[in-house]
């Protein structure tokens, strides 16, 4: 195995991978702010790239396809906090699980009636003829993809950094009864952190549609965008990039070493042992409780 | 429940008996699905009903016990009345196995966890096409008794009859014993039960174990009953219908299971005409028993009961 290919297979790797840090860093985001873990974003990514097929089909040009996309998931985002988790936010655990879950395959199940299973093809931004530099290949897809993501983790480390709303997050994720003592409204910053989750969701979407094509499988995602946020630790948006990067790029090099047809094993695997051994993640400290 | 319900549960199961030899077979296979559904909700409601654990894998459960039920009937050539049990016994291993992680997690980490247990097998299935049929799926031949011997159409029903009959007894007898209240315990209050001496982990390792062997149960007798299985089959969606059962029955009731799996089951015929609508209609279903009636439909009957039992005039001065 040369070199070159070692460092081919790590590109491919990483543009995979940082689509999976931003599905984990929709999951992180409510998780952190609300407790409450959205199974159905995997669905929110498939909204996404159906968005961005039929804006496209409208012969929108690609920025402005780019804003319509991540303005309606911030709208979805926050129509579906108020409709279906507001009413729900403090059931216990299993109904939370299972209703978001539930609401994940009703929507797979109203795309797949709509538009059916078959894919339907969607350009990048950028062609797809291959960048060729110090004797590698780059798919242009793969580094917008890249450019995105890094751009989106910078603004939202900025943003819990030094916007007020973000700080605001921060105090409710810790505790939201001393938050709503101090003046911060609890609802208001439930409902941005769903509008954020599903931005970031609906412009994954956007971004991977070219590479695999628009069809309701697209929500399978979620799978290792879940990985990566365990890897993570869950609540840490850093773990959470970390995660999803490692993700693809475990899952990539064992499409080499482990052979194709157990290559989907691998990332479950992980999760099982990662379960069993080390539930905070790498990342994530240990959650500590006194009976 | 008193002599009175058993009476009246062996009456309906002999009448049940009775009219399959009277029907044709499309309604004897629809009764015999929809008390596969009853087995197998009786085992998902003792884990996450009873003891309180969520369950994203009771689907790949059944799978087991279809798949290696079918393995043992085609390639041993066992007859299906040991394979079944057999499967049983692998499906309950594996929940066993399972449960090792899986009782030390809880809330979204156990949901985690018992779904990717769900792709593990789905994907264990799909890669090992050579023995299992993979995703074209597997054509299962007709049970066997040994010797030659195939059972037919309605004397399969009795059996399957038969296996829901004794699961429901099994079930009640098994939640009025220490193992049903030890489930209670650690669902209610998993300290106060640790405090009182029972084992948390060992109780929840026996919950999954036990659901993963009904399971099994249901998993081997639906390859036998339908002929044909594939790892479709038994997806996340399968899984998410399970639970679906158990929400809308009655989570924790014996009754609850029988009740959600038996009203469920009927509902892909109901809806035949929409039949492309099916699973949009049954996550609404559940969506709407998780908001309205988190407790299901037993607490309708139990109500109902309840204002029949109280007297008119006592009511009223109680009011």
């Amino acid at each position: 195995m040369t070199l070159t290919l070692l460092a081919q297979l790590g590109i491919a790797g990483v543009s995979v991978g940082s689509i999976y840090a931003l599905v984990a860093l929709a999951i992180v985001i409510p998780f952190k702010a609300s407790g409450v873990l959205n199974f159905s974003q995997g669905e929110v990514v498939t909204l996404g790239a159906y968005a961005a097929l039929i804006l496209t089909q409208l012969g929108w040009p690609y920025p402005v396809v780019l804003i319509g996309v991540v303005l309606l998931g911030a709208i979805g985002g926050v129509l579906m906090e108020r409709i279906l988790i507001r009413p729900i936010v403090a059931a216990p655990e299993f109904t939370l699980v299972i209703a978001t879950f539930a609401i994940g395959l009703l929507i797979k199940g109203a795309i797949s009636l709509k538009f059916g299973d078959s894919p339907a093809s969607i350009d990048g931004p950028f062609g797809s003829d291959p960048i060729v530099a110090i004797g590698l290949r780059f798919n242009p897809t793969s580094l917008w993809i890249l450019a995105c993501t890094a751009a989106v983790t910078l603004a939202v480390i900025a943003f819990f950094r030094y916007a007020k709303l973000g700080k605001a997050m921060r105090a409710v994720s810790v505790n939201p009864e001393a938050a709503r003592l101090m003046g911060i409204k609890v609802t208001t910053v439930y409902r941005w952190s769903w509008a954020i989750s599903t931005a970031i969701g609906t412009l994954a979407g956007l971004l991977v549609a070219p590479l695999v094509g628009v069809n309701p499988e697209i929500g399978q995602l979620i799978l290792r965008g879940l990985l990566a946020a365990v890897i993570g630790g869950f609540t840490s948006i850093g773990g959470a990039i970390v995660g999803g990067l490692a993700v693809g790029l475990i899952e990539t090099y064992a499409g080499v070493f482990v052979g194709s047809a157990f290559k989907n094993l691998v990332p479950f695997l992980l999760l099982m042992l990662l379960l069993s051994f080390r539930p905070q993640g790498l990342f994530g400290a240990a959650d500590a409780k006194r009976v | 429940m008193g002599s009175k319900a058993t009476v009246l549960s062996a009456a309906a199961f002999s009448a049940l008996a009775l009219a399959g030899a009277f029907m044709s077979s499309y309604p004897i296979y629809l009764m015999s699905l929809a008390m596969i559904n009853i087995v197998s909700a009786l085992g998902l409601n003792l884990l996450t009903g009873n003891s309180g654990q969520i369950s994203l894998c009771h689907s790949s459960f059944m799978a087991v016990g279809a798949y290696v039920a079918s393995m043992l009937t085609l390639h041993f050539g066992l007859p299906f009345w040991i394979a079944v049990p057999l499967a049983a016994i692998v499906a309950a291993a594996l929940g066993a196995l399972l449960g090792f992680p899986a009782s030390r997690l809880k809330g979204i980490y156990l949901a985690l966890a018992t779904l990717g247990f769900l792709q593990i097998v789905q994907i264990v299935i799909e890669e090992t096409a050579g023995v299992t049929g993979g995703v074209r799926g597997l054509k299962v031949p007709v049970p066997s008794l040994g010797g030659g011997a195939k059972l037919d159409f309605y004397p399969l029903y009795l059996v399957v009859l038969g296996v829901c009959a004794f699961a429901i007894w099994t079930t009640r007898n098994l939640l009025h014993s220490r193992v049903g209240r030890e489930l209670n315990a650690v669902r209610t209050s998993p300290h106060a039960a640790q405090a009182l001496g029972v084992s948390v982990a060992r109780v929840k390792l026996v919950a999954f174990a036990l659901s993963a062997g009904y399971a099994g149960v249901a998993g081997g007798l639906l390859a036998v009953v339908v002929g044909f299985i594939d790892p479709n089959e038994f997806g996340v969606s399968a899984a998410l219908r399970q639970i679906t059962f158990v929400v809308v029955g009655g989570m924790g009731s014996v009754a609850g299971s029988v009740i959600g799996a038996t009203v469920l089951s009927a509902l892909p015929e109901l809806l035949r005409p929409v039949k492309e609508y099916s699973d949009v209609i049954y996550t609404l279903i559940l969506l709407g028993f998780l908001i309205f009636l988190p407790h299901g439909l037993v607490t309708l009957w139990r109500t109902w009961f309840a204002r029949r039992a109280v007297p008119p005039a006592a009511a009223s001065t109680a009011a």
